[in-house]
């Protein structure tokens, strides 16, 4: 079992599988708010449906509206469990926020995969991966 | 970061959900960013108000804030939304009345329906005065022109400084945090507003996030500099500019000489479709000054728009008010003087427009993703000339 460690942006705790990306994400066309599937064109996750999963990539980019988009996502159900950067950027950190998906950024994002089951504790600011 | 004990209380929710979490914002940011305190703002600026651009996910968010009669503690002023009266009529029912529905939710907020990028003409901010604006132009506007002090704000964290009344102290904030710290030396003369832009938009390229210090412009206009700090926002990070030769410099700053060359490039490569007639004219971005008025009604004097360019000037209300007889001039001409919106934030494409003409490098930037349009870069001489019969 491998442990990873991070930073508390948003507290929290959850298991989950991971959804792994090295590209940044933009919440504002790159996700549909309605459905959680992302919709960026070449993306590597183009298509995937992040509801329920423990979203990794290296940090946001794009419109600051993205913030609203996780909202949205939250309030529709169809958020990840939690969000895991290597590098925390406002647009991601404010979504974070409101939407209330627990989050922790300074993670060694190339050590998850999709697929790899994980326990993130938001609150001692630790990564299990469980089963790779 | 240091809380005072009734910012305590508001973090702690005894104020209710929507106080909390825009201090919640204000707070991770602040950690975020090394703040250690909270700073009182003298005004915010809001983006986040075209439909077009947010989508349905922001009004959850916003009615939200709006049901537990969050109300802003500042000045508080609006971006373009994505309507104008002109446009009521042209735009599917549901679009305009969700447009509707955005604008009653921020004024339920108090906030006032500016609804132009230009804040800074309806209220100019004092010199060294703190303030939380986002649109990325006026920033930089505020910062480098008017020596008013702000961060780059998203969306959210302008509208959490409007309801807080603060803003956490970080990055421009801080007297050493606005030191150039590159020097841009331009080896020509810009001569009209496309140089000007074009510029900006190389700066903002090669200087990122650092704060160039630009020497050798020779008494640039007001107008000429908003150009430059529109387009620098566009391409880079950066919040602000120095232009004035002036400034001491203590340390050894790494120099850069831009050329000529370089510019006429960037315009170039902004530019789609090359001399294919445009099916619009877009001028203002940002929006217009009361000189850019006054030079437009020189310039459209008795000349009449060709009526299969649709030919857009684009101005915030509180400068159309002021400036009626040169809005009467460019009206006659056939030109349309719109508020509260822009080409860039409303449906062009639903309109029927594929190639856009503009004067206006961030303009330029923008529009080819944003409205899926083909884009042509010209000074504004330019534009009249093919537009006038």
């Amino acid at each position: 079992m491998k442990i990873l460690k991070g930073r508390v942006i948003v507290p929290g705790k959850c298991r989950g599988e991971a959804l792994s990306s090295k590209k940044p994400i933009s919440f504002l066309g790159g996700v549909d708010p309605e459905t959680g599937v992302i919709i960026e064109k070449n993306h590597d996750l183009e298509g995937k449906c992040i509801k329920d999963k423990i979203l990794c990539f290296p940090h946001g980019h794009g419109s600051t509206v993205g913030s609203y988009v996780m909202y949205a996502l939250t309030k529709n159900k169809v958020a990840p469990k939690a969000i895991l950067n290597e590098k925390a950027d406002p647009v991601i950190v404010v979504g974070a926020v409101i939407a209330e998906i627990p989050m922790m950024d300074q993670i060694e994002i190339n050590e998850i995969n999709t697929g790899d089951l994980l326990e993130v504790d938001c609150e001692k600011g630790i990564v299990k991966i469980l089963r790779e | 970061m240091h809380l005072t004990r009734e910012e305590e209380r508001i973090l702690d929710g005894e104020y209710g959900w929507a106080c909390q979490t825009c201090m919640r914002i204000l707070v991770k940011l602040g950690e975020l960013y090394g703040a250690t305190k909270l700073i009182p703002i003298s005004s915010a600026h809001i983006s986040g108000v075209s439909y077009k651009t947010l989508g349905d996910a922001a009004i959850d968010f916003l009615k939200a804030i709006t049901e537990k009669n969050a109300k802003v503690k500042t000045f508080s002023t609006l971006n373009p939304s994505s309507i104008d009266p002109y446009l009521t009529d042209k735009l599917p029912r549901n679009l305009v009345e969700k447009q509707f529905e955005i604008l009653k939710l921020y004024e339920k907020m108090g906030a006032k329906l500016s609804l132009s990028c230009t804040p800074y003409y309806e209220y100019i901010p004092s010199k060294n005065s703190n303030l939380a604006w986002a649109e990325s132009s006026a920033v930089v506007y505020a910062n480098s022109v008017l020596g008013a002090w702000t961060n780059r704000e998203g969306a959210p964290s302008a509208l959490a400084s409007a309801i807080i009344g603060k803003t956490p102290n970080y990055g421009v904030h801080k007297p050493e945090n606005r030191k150039p710290n590159i020097i841009i030396d331009v080896s020509f003369q810009p001569e009209n507003e496309v140089e000007y832009g074009a510029l900006g938009y190389h700066l903002g390229e090669i200087v990122k996030d650092k704060i160039p210090l630009i020497r050798g412009l020779k008494n640039p206009s007001l107008d000429e500099l908003k150009q430059l700090g529109a387009a620098l926002a566009s391409s880079g990070m950066t919040n602000m500019f120095h232009y004035k030769e002036t400034l001491k410099l203590n340390e050894k700053l790494e120099k850069i000489t831009v050329e000529k060359q370089e510019i006429n490039s960037v315009i170039e490569k902004l530019s789609s479709s090359k001399r294919e007639k445009p099916d619009m004219i877009f001028i203002g971005c940002p929006h217009c000054s009361l000189e850019e008025i006054k030079f437009l009604a020189k310039l459209l004097e008795g000349k009449k728009i060709n009526s299969k360019i649709e030919f857009w000037v684009c101005v915030s209300k509180h400068v159309k008010k002021q400036e009626k007889k040169s809005i009467e001039v460019i009206e006659r001409s056939g030109v349309k003087v719109l508020t509260d919106t822009c080409a860039v934030v409303t449906w062009t494409r639903r309109l029927g427009v594929e190639r856009i003409m503009t004067n206006s490098v961030k303009a330029a930037h923008y529009l080819p993703t944003m409205n899926n349009v083909n884009v042509i870069v010209v000074p504004l001489r330019e534009c009249i000339q093919i537009s006038t019969i």
